[in-house]
């Protein structure tokens, strides 16, 4: 059997960039978010948002190469590049590397205001065509290729919250079939305006933190932004990597999800309407939940994987954030133990039953 | 690459302008049937309005985009054809994959027009469109539980999702995977590939000399892929095999194909060697023909130089460019070419280009093999093939 490792990490969001800052967060307290306004029918209305800075893509790309792009291309090679470097790759000339991109609602700036824009204010013959080639969802895919001169096969995937499970199904069938040795798999999503209102309209209230995503009862998500990328690779690599790839599963499950797993990452991000689903789901298991250093976003598996391979690195645990207010029977992580597990599985609940399932293990 | 064994495809549906059945399209394109003219669907203010390729009479769904209802039509005629009915379908694990353009955008130009002028629309378009998710419209319409994905790797969706279903049923992850793609006419994308100055004022000639650009078309199609387990069960015989698939990207400009075909070429050779398959054993090709200029000819020149000599021609004369359900549609014309041994002459092309490579088949053919390539190319460098070999049924 192909064994598949997480060789590089390329993360950023609300808690800052790359591994070094998310190990940081994750052994500190989740940082607040920052209040964005977001307009709206009757002005202007504060959303509490983890928001990301994309101010270290100035020191990685020339500015002439980043002129015509957006931010959703931005962000996503961001992530790429803090991954390659990550893992000792050079980030160009990557010919045969496989690219794999997860986004929940794509480049909604650009779709929404930038080309729309373009043909509402001077009508049907001036639509740009700039806008309307950065508006397609695998425009961030493609500027990541040119970018680093992968050549492999190359694909982006929307399954909203589903979106990193279900990529990553397809990023691990590459490996194991021998496709590709190595995928670059991502996943980005921006807090554009237009999610941020769809955010304050379909939400209600605004909670300015903390996210308490273990008090499974209560309303707490924070809508958070960002990218976190990974090379994935079936090759005898010269560096051992964060840890192994073992499964991936996703699809809708009547009735319960339970986690079989010696230890449940789960991506409780806030949102009531799931809480009970993920407490019926990890009742009597050893569980840990991350998501108030990030937010709630649809790239949320991904980050929680992150935080696993981290831990399967390090072998030690970080806190889960307000485990205090913790509302069903789990035995949690203790920050800093010893982790002597060989098995973590990212579990991940959605709409109408849906879930995913990412299972990593120790190298 | 590992080699991979033939995953059997026992249904197909499909519908777009040419019909609204496999056959109907079938019959059109034997015919020689097309009829594209103005949009009627959504206005425009172009002074000379582009032709279109829209399907007339279909009852959209309330509730969903018009891309999941079209999705949904050919899901139903393809699992008919298949013979699953809903006792068949329980306890089958079954997966989804669909390609897709329009059908996740968040681009409601009517709700972002509101919202840009200071309003609080109504978020029933915005509903609308995060409960109509290609894959899982048709996963829950059947009650599906095994994994979904929508594909938007933009003009290629429709070529991909074929490989990488018939992965899932290769590595037992699934019995049956659904596989296809659907994509609407919108208003946006008509003005975007206008924007980029491909689109033709006047009907599509692909491979033709003076071609002009793409008419956007509308429709969706739907393979099944099944499980030699779960076909012998049902004593089903295979419409055709799905025999490989290559994947490769560019990696040279955002919206254009580079020059030398080189990416093209490396995803023909991709799909031949996973079932050790000779160039000298495909029959034809349904080539991705748009109809611009840098398309057919970077195409054109590709298959000259790895697949000499063998006839092809594209459907776009027939169909417009469906953009994310495109390949699927004429993968499905190419499984039903297979059947009939036949296949039908290039619509639009009248002048040989002499600066091509190879030429299209000009008017309908008989074809002997058992073994043809369908090819996407799309924005982002994408290039995608399968290599399907004729079934059972014929």
């Amino acid at each position: 059997m192909t064994r598949i490792t997480v060789q590089g990490i390329g993360v950023f969001g609300g808690f800052g960039t790359g591994v070094q800052a998310f190990v940081h967060a994750l052994e500190s307290r989740p940082v607040p978010p920052s209040v964005q306004p977001i307009p709206t029918g009757h002005g202007p209305m504060d959303l509490a948002a983890f928001r990301a800075d994309l101010t270290p893509l100035e020191a990685l790309v020339p500015a002439r190469t980043l002129r015509r792009m957006d931010s959703f291309s931005k962000m996503a090679l961001l992530g790429a590049h803090l991954a390659l470097t990550d893992a000792g790759i050079e980030p160009a000339n990557q010919a045969g590397l496989g690219l794999i991109i997860a986004s929940g609602f794509g480049a909604t700036t650009t779709t929404t205001y930038a080309l729309l824009d373009s043909i509402a204010r001077d009508g049907d013959v001036c639509t740009s065509p700039i806008h309307f080639a950065n508006s397609m969802h695998n425009t961030c895919a493609a500027n990541i290729s040119l970018q680093i001169g992968a050549t492999g096969p190359n694909l982006t995937v929307s399954q909203f919250h589903l979106s990193v499970p279900s990529a990553l199904l397809t990023a691990r069938q590459w490996l194991l079939e021998g496709r590709v040795e190595r995928v670059l798999f991502g996943a980005v999503d921006e807090l554009s305006d237009l999610i941020g209102y769809l955010w304050l309209r379909q939400r209600g209230e605004v909670n300015h933190g903390p996210m308490r995503p273990l008090a499974t009862g209560e309303e707490s998500a924070i809508p958070g932004e960002g990218a976190a990328f990974f090379v994935l690779s079936a090759r005898d690599e010269a560096t051992p990597g964060y840890c192994t790839l073992e499964n991936v599963s996703t699809g809708r499950r009547p009735g319960l999800v339970k986690g079989d797993s010696e230890l449940l990452i789960l991506g409780a991000d806030g949102r009531r309407e799931f809480g009970a689903a993920y407490a019926a789901a990890a009742e009597g298991a050893e569980v840990a939940c991350f998501t108030p250093h990030y937010g709630s976003m649809p790239p949320g598996p991904a980050f929680d994987m992150a935080a696993a391979a981290l831990m399967l690195r390090e072998k030690r645990a970080f806190a889960s954030p307000e485990h205090s207010t913790c509302d069903f029977r789990a035995s949690l992580l203790s920050p800093g133990a010893p982790i002597t597990v060989d098995r973590m599985t990212c579990l991940t609940l959605a709409c109408e039953q849906g879930f995913g399932r990412i299972e990593l293990g120790r190298l | 690459m590992n080699q991979t064994e033939p995953v059997a495809i026992t249904g197909l549906g499909c519908i777009c302008a040419a019909g609204d059945t496999v056959d109907a399209c079938m019959e059109a394109l034997f015919r020689g049937d097309r009829a594209p003219a103005p949009p009627v669907r959504f206005r425009t203010t172009h002074p000379n309005p582009f032709p279109v390729f829209e399907i007339k009479g279909f009852a959209d769904r309330p509730g969903l985009l018009r891309t999941s209802a079209l999705g949904l039509q050919a899901a139903h005629e393809a699992l008919a054809d298949a013979g699953l009915n809903q006792d068949a379908l329980d306890g089958l694990r079954v997966g989804v994959c669909v390609g897709t353009t329009v059908g996740s955008a968040m681009n409601d130009e009517a709700f972002c027009r509101a919202y840009r002028a200071g309003e609080d629309p109504d978020l029933a378009p915005i509903d609308c469109i995060l409960s109509s998710n290609p894959a899982d419209v048709i996963a829950r319409e059947f009650g599906f539980t095994g994994p979904c994905q929508t594909v938007v790797n933009a003009c290629s969706s429709g070529t991909d999702v074929i490989g990488l279903g018939a992965s899932w049923i290769a590595s037992d992850i699934c019995d049956l995977v659904v596989v296809g793609g659907a994509d609407e006419l919108g208003r946006i994308t008509y003005n975007g590939f206008i924007a980029l100055k491909i689109a033709d004022e006047t009907p599509c000639k692909p491979f033709d000399a003076h071609r002009k650009g793409l008419n956007l078309g509308e429709g969706a199609a739907i393979l099944i892929l099944e499980s030699e387990r779960s076909r012998h069960q049902r004593q089903c015989k295979a419409r055709a095999f799905m025999l490989g698939y290559g994947s490769a990207c560019d990696a040279y400009h955002q919206t254009a194909p580079k020059p030398d075909g080189e990416g093209l070429k490396r995803a023909i050779a991709e799909a031949l060697a996973c079932h050790d398959t000779p160039a000298s054993a495909v029959a034809f090709v349904n080539a991705h023909g748009t109809g611009t200029p840098d398309n057919d000819r970077v195409e054109s020149h590709a298959l000259a130089s790895v697949l000499p000599g063998v006839p092809f021609f594209s459907t776009k004369g027939y169909t417009g460019h469906t953009l994310g359900a495109a390949g699927a549609i004429e993968a499905v014309f190419t499984v039903a070419c297979l059947e009939q041994g036949r296949i039908p002459g290039n619509a639009g092309f009248t002048t040989p280009d002499p600066t091509l490579g190879a030429l299209p088949v000009c008017e309908p053919m008989n074809v002997a093999g058992t073994i043809a390539l369908s090819e996407s190319l799309a924005f982002g460098g994408n290039n995608a093939v399968v290599l399907l070999g004729r079934g059972e049924r014929s």
